[in-house]
């Protein structure tokens, strides 16, 4: 149906990414060439923001991501300093977990209930926006404001 | 003549006479040429500035005061891109108020998160119910794909223009301007819910939503908070756009159009299986977990009427009952073309009897019919009238008329406008000084194909067949709305 054939992709590729990223936490390659800052606008003003960083379309479908950030929204924080990066392309995905249970909340029918965004602000088509959607060049420091919904 | 040259003009002659007599060239030139009825689904480019209807016969009744919102499709078209069904227009809410014997329009299209995006691409790229829209698309969750566009609930002093695979979506009641998407409790958020919420005696609201063979049952209270919702498993994973209530039950109408796979269009996903039969499952309003389930032979429908139940058990309810999907898979398509001829057969005004032994019957009255209504007064409680539009005929299933029928005597009263009219659903408002169900008027629209003006109508629903009491006019036709909801 139609929730479903839209919900799927959400659980299976973009909850699990996420949440992997953040448990598998790998070290973000060092160089001062450059930097990203997100800056995020969401709706609720209790939880956190969990933010996972992709440097290649093959991690970012599925990979590990090259770097991860908190934004702790219950302390007033509103963006996220990815420092030190290598220049090239990015892209990143988070959720706003208002609740703070450390998961991306879905209703009874697997739609989540909880902000999610790309950076370019991007919207997928029934899945996950694409790498080719989301990734940006960085090189110097860029800054994105993400809209979470 | 030689043999040759005679054989080809006997076999021109054959020919001519197989695919182009005059009567079939004048068919194919019918078929070809922009339908008189292709108003209906003309694009809108803009919203409708509020303007005063001009009076074009009788008078305004007394005491007739309040405001009657519909929503329907008004924008199919952009250049780059269109969609190919009635069903995926953007929804334009109007608002007719009727106030001092006068009569007054606004409209606005629903700001929903599709028509920005389409929009800003000048395409309709959003994949839908009948359309199966492109990569373009921009859908992070269903309320993305939302049109907005099927019917209208008054929440308080809001109004939520209303879809069925996605959330409500809030309007300021006076400005038409859009607010955001309901969610109703946050752990619910993005929830189905459909486009025919069910008013009960208690002045609740009951309300549902599908996804494959999973129902959320939405109560609310008469200003659309939440009261309770609960998830129920259907036996069959039907395509539903309606359900209907009695005071205590909800009934679920299965029809044999089931899921059968994924992929876009919406409507693609199902299969029409008339071996199965139709199923009706009855739940109890007390406690959802408690149902039953009865067995009618097959029939389409998209719409029914309110129901009621007998002190024995018995459960009543009617509806427009169609033969099969002819209508929604091809005909819908036929009307955004504006051209050619719309296939199907018109439904027929019909009445289920569900008996406290376990039987179930339906009865056709015989009379065309669709958008069945009922006084608001005697929603979930034995009733004897159903308003609706009818007229239709196969080939051309758009109504020309309205009538009343009164299932107690059989006899429908009919007000035919004719084919110089597309009849739109008329809601029963309840006389201030009413005592029976009678006591009401109806209030609706035409699209006069004539003029090429979207006319508002008020009929005595004791009196259908006298016609309308009073009748105005717009100084532009909008297209064909689907349902509406009155605010005294």
């Amino acid at each position: 149906m139609r929730t479903m054939a839209i919900s799927r992709f959400l659980l299976t590729g973009f909850v699990i990414a996420i949440m992997a990223a953040f448990l598998a936490a790998p070290v973000s390659a060092a160089s001062a060439e450059a930097g990203l800052t997100l800056k995020v606008e969401t709706s609720a003003p209790t939880g956190k923001v969990l933010i996972s960083l992709f440097d290649s379309s093959a991690s970012y479908s599925g990979g590990a991501p090259v770097a991860q950030a908190m934004i702790d929204i219950d302390a007033g924080q509103t963006e996220a300093v990815f420092p030190d990066l290598p220049a090239g392309d990015y892209a990143a995905k988070m959720f706003h977990d208002v609740d703070g249970d450390g998961r991306m909340n879905t209703n009874p029918f697997g739609m989540p209930t909880e902000p999610y965004a790309f950076t370019n602000n991007a919207r997928g088509h029934m899945g996950p926006a694409t790498w080719e959607q989301t990734h940006i060049a960085v090189s110097g420091l860029v800054t994105q404001t993400i809209n979470l919904r | 003549m030689t043999p040759s040259r005679r054989g080809f003009l006997l076999g021109a002659a054959a020919l001519s006479a197989s695919i182009a007599t005059p009567e079939t060239v004048r068919a194919a030139a019918a078929l070809n040429a922009a339908a008189d009825w292709g108003i209906v689904t003309r694009d809108l480019e803009t919203d409708v500035a509020a303007q005063a209807l001009r009076l074009i016969r009788g008078r305004a009744p007394a005491g007739l005061e309040g405001c009657l919102f519909r929503n329907g499709p008004a924008k199919f078209r952009r250049p780059g891109g269109s969609v190919s069904h009635w069903f995926d227009g953007d929804g334009l809410m109007r608002r007719f108020d009727i106030s001092d014997g006068q009569a007054n329009l606004t409209a606005r299209f629903a700001d929903t998160p599709k028509r920005r995006v389409e929009s800003e691409l000048n395409a309709m790229v959003t994949p839908g119910f009948g359309s199966k829209g492109d990569a373009r698309a921009r859908l992070g969750s269903n309320d993305d794909a939302s049109c907005a566009n099927t019917s209208v609930m008054v929440a308080g002093d809001k109004i939520w223009a209303l879809w069925e695979a996605g959330s409500p979506l809030a309007m300021d009641a006076t400005t038409l301007a859009t607010e955001q998407c309901v969610t109703l409790r946050p752990d619910l958020k993005a929830m189905p819910f459909q486009a025919h919420p069910r008013y009960a005696p208690d002045g609740t609201i009951w309300n549902v939503g599908t996804s494959g063979d999973q129902m959320i049952v939405w109560h609310m209270g008469g200003d659309g908070a939440l009261i309770d919702a609960k998830v129920v498993r259907l036996p069959r994973a039907s395509f539903l756009h309606d359900f209907t209530a009695t005071d205590r039950h909800l009934v679920i109408v299965l029809q044999p159009w089931v899921y059968e796979h994924g992929g876009m269009p919406f409507s693609s996903q199902f299969s029409w299986k008339p071996d199965l039969g139709t199923q009706v499952l009855v739940l109890d309003k007390a406690d959802v977990s408690r149902s039953r389930i009865y067995e009618l032979p097959t029939f389409f429908f998209f719409h029914l009427g309110d129901a009621w139940a007998d002190s024995d058990g018995t459960i009543r309810f009617d509806l427009a009952a169609g033969k099969d999907t002819a209508f929604v898979m091809e005909g819908a398509r036929v009307l955004v073309d504006g051209r050619g001829r719309v296939p199907g057969e018109p439904a027929e005004l019909s009445l289920v009897t569900l008996y406290a032994d376990g039987r179930a019957e339906m009865v056709s009255s015989g009379v065309t019919a669709e958008f069945p209504k009922a006084n608001p007064r005697y929603a979930g409680v034995r009733r004897m009238l159903t308003a609706h539009t009818t007229g239709e005929t196969s080939g051309r299933p758009l109504p020309t008329g309205l009538a009343v029928h009164d299932w107690a005597s059989g006899r429908s009263d009919t007000f035919e406008f004719g084919t110089g009219h597309v009849v739109e659903e008329a809601l029963f408002v309840p006389k201030p000084d009413a005592t029976s169900e009678r006591d009401a008027w109806l209030v609706g629209p035409t699209i006069n194909l004539r003029s090429g003006m979207t006319e508002l109508h008020v009929f005595d629903a004791g009196r259908v067949s006298e016609g309308p009491l009073v009748s105005w006019s717009a100084n532009l036709a909008l297209p064909a709305g689907f349902h509406g909801a009155w605010k005294g």
